[in-house]
């Protein structure tokens, strides 16, 4: 079953099994790019939010007066990119979290930040390719 | 047996900057900032709902008021969830709900929508809350997609709040990192009636 096997390699990846694993450093509130786990983590509401570099799309970084904006966007259907595998599509009626916003009058680490997960997603984009080419 | 007030330090309410004594007796619960100022009370009456699960602090208590409000206390050690489970029962006669949220790290999965607040659920756990109270405008933003915007009011500089008495509309402005949107891609035909829910 194509399909099936498509799933099981989409499913294989989890940011965190156990709430003890986030790294010390989300309690302050702030976003916390997790190398070891290959995941951002985002503030929300003041809930920890794991987002597995798996899931996101890009980051970007933009100016309004005073004030830095990063948004991160993520996969989510009708989007016409991303390889099929990248969607979970044996559930067509799920929601996706598509973006989130964030704003500080920190510029420079909201550079930093888009610089740490543009280079996350390099890496797991080639990592992926290394394990496409092996199984071929 | 319990002490007629249960008290528990280094406790910030609805994501306050400076933590404070938070105290639960038999008639409600108070809060009051650690470096003095404004207390935060709670009748008992008030209560309808309370979770437990873990925050940026530690862990939280987070109850579902009567009348739609929310109070968030986080910075709790695991090993309180005990004695708190007991004030709850006894004094408020609510469960202490354990919700554990999702780690996976997958940003699909079911938009739930509260009284007070939306739930993302990811493999039927929340993944995120996002109280009513907080959302300034929701729109469709295209097809399929929902933007909800937060309550940026004044547009000032002060990062961090002092919650104290004051949770309304402020949690998205707590953190140095302020959330100031959020989309989602809702499929079908639902889309609109989901979105007007969400305002409501």
């Amino acid at each position: 079953d194509e399909n099936g096997v498509e799933m099981k390699k989409f499913k294989r990846f989890e940011s965190y099994k156990r709430d003890n694993q986030f790294p010390p450093k989300i309690r302050d509130m702030g976003i916390v790019v997790d190398q070891k786990n290959a995941t951002v983590i985002l503030p929300v509401m003041g809930r920890p939010v794991p987002f597995h570099i798996n899931t996101i799309k890009n980051a970007g970084k933009s100016e309004e007066g005073d004030w830095s904006f990063l948004r991160i966007n993520f996969l989510s259907p009708g989007q016409g990119v991303g390889r099929k595998d990248d969607q979970p599509f044996e559930d067509a009626s799920a929601h996706f979290v598509r973006s989130l916003t964030f704003r500080s009058l920190d510029g420079e680490r909201y550079g930093e930040i888009t610089n740490q997960i543009s280079n996350m997603k390099r890496d797991a984009v080639k990592k992926e390719q290394e394990k496409k080419d092996m199984e071929d | 047996m319990m002490a007629a007030i249960e008290s528990f330090d280094n406790i910030y309410l609805d994501l306050s900057k400076e933590n404070g004594k938070c105290r639960f007796a038999e008639n409600g619960l108070g809060w009051k900032p650690a470096g003095g100022g404004d207390a935060f009370t709670l009748d008992q009456s008030n209560i309808a709902n309370a979770h437990w699960s873990r925050a940026a602090k530690g862990y939280e208590v987070k109850i579902l008021q009567r009348n739609s409000g929310i109070t968030q206390l986080d910075g709790f050690q695991q090993e309180d969830y005990e004695r708190l489970s007991k004030i709850f029962k006894n004094w408020y006669s609510t469960n202490l709900e354990n919700k554990e949220h999702s780690l996976r790290g997958w940003n699909w999965g079911k938009t739930e929508f509260g009284k007070a607040e939306l739930t993302f659920n990811v493999q039927n756990r929340p993944s995120f809350e996002v109280p009513y109270s907080e959302i300034s405008n929701t729109n469709l933003a295209g097809r399929n997609e929902i933007a909800i915007e937060f309550a940026l009011a004044e547009g000032d500089k002060t990062n961090g709040h002092n919650g104290a008495g004051k949770g309304k509309g402020k949690r998205a402005l707590a953190g140095k990192d302020q959330l100031v949107e959020m989309r989602f891609y809702i499929p079908g035909t639902t889309t609109r009636k989901e979105a007007e829910g969400g305002e409501a």
